[in-house]
């Protein structure tokens, strides 16, 4: 809903003014109603949780496009599989979860991989930075240089808060697998930030 | 400051990066195209493949079970030039399992050969087979209705000939091309 209320005017549809009626405005109405194929229904989800999802993709892939493409993925396979979400766990982590496995299904697809980390390289304003400030900034820069195990885990664990069984869960790996590629990507980053001055 | 708290600082400072990133463009549109499309149930292409999977094993079955049970083509007559072949063919004269044995391996030399050879070689050496090939269809379904007909019997053993030792001469061919070693 705050993602809703937060969205550019230009992005509220006649539509969505018309869902803006009380009882239907939830989530879970929404929700309901698109498992009844209620196509607008669907698109406030979407509108809810784009941001989310596209950070997500942002993050773990480095790469406008490949993000865009991910959430896209992302809302289309949701689409799909509507009838299949029972609300055992909240949407948006079923949400993330189709997320994550459309960024792995994409990345072991193309082999994009290598070029993100040269343009990663060459450009120290990563995409996903733009959205930080300050230090934050540099390390937002310094994890999308992180190599793409350690990136995943060190995202999904450090920066959307998933437990090491819940990332695990949704990378197809282990928890002490999980536990092991954050403290690669802690290592690695310390050792960044520190050459490039960022910590003592 | 020790590891420890370096990693606490690390991890508290990635739990601010921003977690909400709005895409540059309005993706909604993208999507809603692609579920215009009218869900299908996930059964349907389950059940067809199933179904495709039952006819292929059925066919192939079939295929075999037909090509098994058909009985050689057997050669009734020879005239007197026809020796290599009634050796060839077995002392039955039919197609014998030498013949088919030896076709098998020139075949299986044939296609490691061809991948040596450029592709218009390769284009030309398939038509040739191609059209034994076809002939052979044709003797046999002509042999079909005259059986007896010498001539026609002739000209199959002739087209097995030929197709053999065009597969024999493929198969051999970048195995004997001379090799300059002192160059």
């Amino acid at each position: 809903m705050e993602a809703l209320l937060t969205a550019p005017a230009s992005d509220y549809s006649p539509q969505m003014v018309a869902l803006n009626k009380p009882g239907i405005t939830d989530e879970a109405g929404w929700i309901a109603r698109a498992q009844r194929s209620d196509a607008r229904a669907f698109e406030s989800l979407y509108r809810m949780h784009i941001d989310k999802v596209y950070g997500l993709c942002l993050r773990m892939t480095g790469i406008v496009a490949e993000a865009e493409d991910c959430a896209q993925e992302t809302f289309i396979q949701a689409w799909n599989k509507l009838d299949r979400f029972r609300g055992d766990s909240a949407f948006a982590t079923w949400l993330h979860r189709i997320a994550v496995n459309a960024v792995l299904g994409r990345m072991r697809k193309s082999k994009r991989e290598r070029d993100r980390i040269q343009v990663a390289t060459e450009s120290s304003t990563a995409a996903a930075s733009v959205a930080d400030t300050g230090e934050l900034r540099d390390l937002s820069d310094a994890v999308d240089k992180l190599p793409e195990g350690a990136r995943h885990v060190f995202v999904l664990y450090a920066v959307y808060g998933y437990s090491h069984k819940e990332a695990g869960d949704m990378l197809g790996i282990a928890p002490g697998t999980s536990k092991a590629q954050l403290h690669r990507a802690r290592r690695l980053l310390a050792q960044q930030l520190k050459e490039e001055g960022f910590v003592e | 400051m020790n590891d420890i708290d370096r990693d606490d600082k690390l991890i508290s400072a990635a739990s601010g990066l921003t977690t909400g990133i709005s895409p540059e463009r309005d993706l909604w549109p993208g999507i809603e195209q692609a579920i215009a499309t009218p869900k299908r149930s996930r059964w349907t292409p389950m059940l067809a493949q199933a179904a495709a999977v039952v006819l292929l094993i059925g066919a192939s079955s079939g295929i075999t079970y037909f090509t098994m049970k058909e009985e050689p083509v057997v050669i009734q007559q020879f005239s007197a030039e026809l020796r290599f072949e009634q050796t060839a063919f077995g002392a039955e004269q039919t197609l014998g399992s030498v013949y088919r044995g030896a076709q098998g391996d020139y075949r299986t030399d044939l296609d490691a050969e061809l991948e040596k050879l450029s592709p218009e070689v390769r284009a030309d050496i398939e038509n040739n087979l191609a059209l034994i090939k076809d002939a052979i269809a044709e003797i046999n379904v002509a042999l079909e209705k005259n059986p007896d007909n010498v001539l026609l019997q002739e000209l199959l053993v002739r087209s097995y000939r030929e197709q053999h030792t065009l597969l024999r001469r493929v198969g051999a061919l970048t195995k004997h091309v001379m090799v300059r070693k002192d160059i």
